[in-house]
């Protein structure tokens, strides 16, 4: 999960954010080699006492600085589309869960088999127990099982709002009267967590949203549990 | 909390404040190969023509040749690791979850009761 002063990614819990992983570390190799390739000619351009009053054009260079970028975009457009189309894959979801956000608060919906639902609300820091993180933690978790596709479909009741959870690399906006789809598959249990990405009032940011990943045995036996509570 | 775990990143190092190369899967590798070929071609250009900018020049142009070239090769090989590796999981998965069954992976499709370890039905 987060922590303070973090700059780079959350480590992956789906395959799409490994892939996404990767392809920043590509991406990121290639912005260095240019930053040094700058980073030296500057140097060198400020440190020459050459001087030339009378250069008009140069065919060479003006060639090499359309071919090389244009090779560069190339190489950085590649493995971009690839993973685009990587996520739009049809990946016949073994779960569909509905997340509803409104002014304040996440709510899920589970209605493939039994009529489940459960309102998800920020705990406040002052009723945090021990080991909790502050403005992460909710009363209810989405419980998902681990290694199945999982289907969200993501709208909103009032304004609009986005679920985002950055370790599974999924974040999508919610909008009122508009149902968007989106997938992954856990890859290992655990807890990630998200915050809600899009503005939508004075709590935008205490609305957060977590899932639990657990073996599909814990998932029936939670489900189960939640259908005798409600 | 224990300090010195095998699971602790090691303290980010970044250079130009951007490239993890501890963390960073064939960073570490590439920039040095790369400094490698740098030297090589740098100092070999200037023992060949004792032209010292335009050794630097070449210097850098290695650099960045070497340091791509050793990117691409270990990330492609490290792809490839990947997808055997997802492949060999998800052949392990099929393997225990349908052993002894119809779908069993390892069962010989010849049409007969047997499976594949020979043992009549």
């Amino acid at each position: 999960m987060a922590y303070p002063s973090q700059l780079g990614f959350q480590d992956a819990a789906s395959p799409v954010m490994e892939e996404l992983i990767h392809f920043h570390d590509h991406t990121l190799m290639i912005v260095f080699l240019i930053s040094s390739l700058v980073l030296y000619i500057i140097t060198a351009m400020v440190s020459t006492k050459l001087t030339n009053k009378y250069i008009l054009d140069s065919q060479e260079i003006e060639i090499v600085w359309t071919i090389l970028p244009a090779i560069i975009l190339i190489m950085i457009a590649l493995p971009s589309l690839r993973i685009l189309y990587l996520m739009d894959e049809i990946n016949d979801p073994h779960l569909t869960i509905k997340a509803m956000g409104h002014q304040w608060y996440w709510s899920y919906e589970y209605t493939d088999y039994e009529d489940l639902t459960f309102d998800s609300y920020m705990i406040q820091t002052q009723d945090l127990t021990p080991g909790q993180y502050r403005l992460l933690e909710t009363d209810h978790r989405m419980v998902v099982p681990m290694e199945s596709p999982i289907r969200v479909l993501v709208s909103a009741e009032d304004v609009l709002h986005s679920w985002a959870v950055p370790a599974l690399g999924v974040k999508m906006d919610a909008v009122p009267g508009r149902l968007n789809q989106t997938a992954f598959i856990v890859s290992r249990p655990g807890v990630y967590y998200g915050q809600c990405s899009e503005i939508c009032g004075a709590n935008h940011s205490f609305m957060p949203i977590v899932v639990e990943a657990v073996p599909l045995e814990h998932f029936e036996t939670w489900s189960s549990l939640m259908l005798e509570e409600a | 909390m224990s300090s010195g775990t095998d699971t602790e990143k090691a303290k980010p190092f970044k250079l130009l404040g951007i490239l993890d190369v501890q963390n960073t899967p064939c960073a570490r590798e590439s920039v040095l190969y790369g400094s490698a070929g740098a030297i090589v071609a740098g100092l070999g250009h200037f023992l060949a023509t004792s032209r010292v900018k335009r050794s630097f020049d070449f210097g850098v142009g290695g650099f960045l040749l070497t340091t791509l070239g050793t990117w691409m090769l270990c990330r492609y090989q490290n792809a490839k690791l990947r997808i055997q590796q997802r492949m060999m999981q998800e052949g392990m998965k099929n393997k225990l979850t349908f052993e002894g069954t119809e779908m069993d992976p390892t069962r010989k499709s010849d049409g007969s009761n047997k499976n594949s370890h020979g043992s009549n039905s």
